[in-house]
């Protein structure tokens, strides 16, 4: 072997596809065909992109796995940052979410929101944070990964999905678009893999009425024919 | 046996012991109180070359002076006038009751670790009863040991000595008799050759005994003290009374304060938020040492900054979790200097603790593996150090039908709310004010009629449905009495 090779790969800057270790992702997101995708699940920490629409059921996917953590460390909290709306309390708590372990940050500036996020992640007392973005920048991310690391904390970054050409030194990304039986997820990006087929999740198991098998017949709204129906 | 402990305050009582306990006073004479308060101040700064003296106001003379500017022949209560005139550079400060008195109190907090009876004397000075400390020191010279590893820990000029009472004491410490000894007969000695300009007569009596040939201590004691009340002021016999003990002078002890409050008067005004720091810290560190050797926790600091010519500013800065530790509070203080704009300089710094509370060890599992940097409580903190109070909340319930009672923020980490029973089929969003509904959906499923709140003034009849857009997103909408369509939340 060339002495440059062996000297990167001493280094451990080269990378060989035939080398690809199976990462241990233990922690499932109790969504059968995303664990599958993601062969295991999320991975334990890190930065997780999500670029999804609003209100097509981002959040509600990243419940059951968050609850999970919860449960594991019970001490620790889970901070929701910047959110677009206000946080229903009554879900969480319904979900099953102890609302003590629960914290929503609301920052004025821009400026903030990276920067309370940054503080969460490498404070060692939250498990994951939440955090509702619209652009990151290459370094930014780098640092926001740096401090989860450092915190071992889980930190997804919910934002709309715009066609970007950089791409971001994130753990996991993840675009997501409507679908009537749940949500319709593909993994754009993985540390040590790749796979580019879009699939359905299913959600019927948590929220049987958020979630439609294809052929029900929908009830269209308001014509007076299908109220009536 | 009977032991004494130093923080325990004991009566004025004789020990039952047969043998009449000699007594003991130590004085403590700190001349340059003022100029040794700013000397620590500013350790690095050219104040250490440079003649400094501290001017009394009132009487328009010298009253605290550096080595410098003794050098050059100033001396005590000279006027500035010839203090000028002997160095032309030199830096005069006016003198502050404010910075002695809070300093003279340090010290004494200081040695009340080690020394149970202190009184103040003179704004500049401490004395120190010293026979009952004897029976836990064992001898004098073990004591005067630990008094001054004490001392030595507040860099500050002194002078000290010992006498029988607290008067003779205070006489020969200011003369700089700089001697720790029980011996009567050195003390008494020592008094006897002492001049009378360093009592504490006034300068009419002194020259009235000038004028009868009386100048030393010795001379006043040779008269029998009948004569000395007959012939002389009432005032130089109850001095020459208390010195030799034959008066009893009675003296008021130091008790420490619980609360921390601390004033110090900056040599420059500084006008930098960034150069402000380096004092601050100072205050920090000091807060440290009283809080730690008490054992104690605070959770608010209240600092204010004194602006020249301008309304002074008032910083609160809260932790949720008790602190002790300067470097903690000085991230907290940091991000909240960031928020604030000095419209003048500031000159003065003041910090104030009220509230404490003993420290209880945290509660943390040794075999936890990772072992978080921070606690819940200090991220908050740290959080609405920066962000303001408002920017942090948990969210909370409370027991009511309606969607947009049940929530509730609070700014605290709350303990878990008695249950009750939850509704399924909530949105994770909620509208802060319901919108029209403006698009074509399709109802999913509902309704669910939720029609409460009658008895206050916010009633609601409203039938719920969760619908999905065309886009694919899952809305809860209401349909109200009259027939309108309202968006309230989405199933994010």
């Amino acid at each position: 072997m060339h002495p440059t090779i062996s000297y990167l790969k001493n280094k451990n800057l080269l990378w060989q596809a035939n080398h690809t270790q199976p990462t241990a992702n233990g922690q499932h997101t109790g969504f059968k065909e995303l664990d599958n995708a993601l062969q295991g699940g999320f991975p334990e920490y890190g930065v997780i992109d999500i670029r999804s629409q609003i209100g097509i059921g981002e959040l509600r996917l990243l419940l059951p796995s968050i609850l999970t953590r919860q449960q594991d460390r019970r001490t620790e909290l889970v901070t929701l940052i910047a959110p677009p709306m206000c946080i229903n309390s009554e879900m969480l708590a319904e979900f099953g979410f102890a609302l003590d372990q629960v914290m929503v940050v609301q920052p004025l500036l821009n400026k903030q929101v990276l920067w309370s996020a940054e503080q969460s992640l490498k404070s060692g007392c939250c498990h994951s944070v939440i955090l509702w973005h619209v652009s990151l920048s290459v370094t930014q991310v780098k640092r926001l990964q740096l401090a989860a690391e450092k915190g071992h904390c889980l930190l997804f970054i919910i934002r709309q999905p715009r066609q970007e050409h950089i791409s971001l030194p994130v753990t996991l990304g993840i675009r997501l678009s409507p679908s009537k039986v749940g949500i319709r997820a593909q993994i754009t990006k993985r540390k040590g893999n790749w796979s580019n087929n879009s699939f359905d999740v299913y959600m019927g198991a948590y929220w049987p009425e958020l979630s439609q098998l294809e052929d029900t017949n929908v009830l269209a709204f308001p014509s007076r024919t299908s109220r009536a129906g | 046996m009977c032991w004494h402990f130093p923080l325990a305050h004991r009566a004025r009582d004789k020990p039952l012991s047969t043998y009449i306990m000699q007594n003991i006073w130590l004085y403590l004479y700190f001349p340059n109180l003022q100029l040794d308060a700013l000397l620590q101040q500013n350790p690095d700064s050219y104040i250490h070359t440079q003649a400094y003296v501290i001017l009394d106001e009132q009487t328009n003379q010298i009253c605290q002076l550096n080595r410098i500017a003794h050098q050059a022949g100033i001396r005590l209560n000279m006027g500035l006038g010839t203090a000028a005139m002997l160095k032309a550079d030199l830096q005069v400060i006016p003198y502050q009751q404010e910075i002695t008195k809070n300093r003279l109190n340090d010290i004494a907090q200081s040695l009340y670790l080690v020394t149970s009876d202190i009184c103040f004397f003179n704004d500049n000075s401490l004395l120190l009863r010293v026979h009952n400390m004897l029976n836990l020191y064992g001898n004098l010279a073990s004591y005067w040991q630990v008094v001054q590893r004490q001392l030595s820990l507040q860099q500050v000029r002194f002078h000290y000595a010992t006498g029988h009472s607290p008067l003779a004491a205070r006489l020969l410490a200011i003369t700089a008799w700089d001697q720790v000894i029980d011996n009567l007969d050195v003390i008494k000695k020592a008094i006897q050759n002492t001049a009378l300009q360093h009592t504490d007569l006034t300068t009419k009596a002194v020259k009235k005994l000038q004028r009868v040939g009386i100048h030393t201590i010795q001379a006043l004691l040779n008269i029998p003290l009948a004569e000395i009340a007959k012939r002389f002021d009432i005032e130089v016999a109850t001095y020459i009374g208390k010195i030799t003990s034959q008066i009893n002078h009675p003296v008021s002890f130091f008790h420490p304060k619980k609360s921390f409050d601390r004033f110090i008067e900056l040599l420059y005004d500084i006008e930098n938020i960034q150069v402000l720091q380096a004092p601050l810290n100072q205050l920090l560190q000091s807060l440290e040492q009283f809080l730690k050797t008490r054992d104690l926790l605070t959770q608010t600091l209240v600092f204010t900054l004194s602006q020249r010519d301008e309304k002074s500013i008032e910083l609160n800065i809260h932790s949720q979790q008790g602190e002790y530790l300067a470097k903690y509070w000085a991230v907290l203080i940091s991000l909240k200097l960031e928020k604030i704009t000095l419209s003048a300089p500031v000159f003065a710094i003041r910090l104030i603790v009220e509230n404490t509370y003993i420290r209880t060890p945290d509660e943390t599992d040794l075999f936890a593996g990772k072992q978080g940097r921070l606690s819940r409580l200090q991220l908050i903190s740290l959080l609405q150090a920066k962000l303001g109070e408002e920017a942090v909340s948990t969210p909370t319930l409370s027991n009511d039908y309606r969607p947009e009672q049940v929530i509730q923020n609070s700014k605290r980490l709350t303990k878990a709310i008695p249950p009750f029973k939850l509704y399924a089929l909530r949105p994770s969003f909620l509208l802060t004010l319901p919108q029209r509904l403006q698009e074509k959906v399709f109802i999913t499923y509902g309704p669910e009629r939720i029609s409460t709140g009658w008895w206050d003034a916010k009633p609601i009849t409203r039938d719920y449905f969760i619908a999905r857009s065309q886009l694919g997103q899952w809305y809860w909408i209401f349909k109200t009495p009259k027939g309108d369509w309202y968006l309230h939340g989405v199933f994010s």
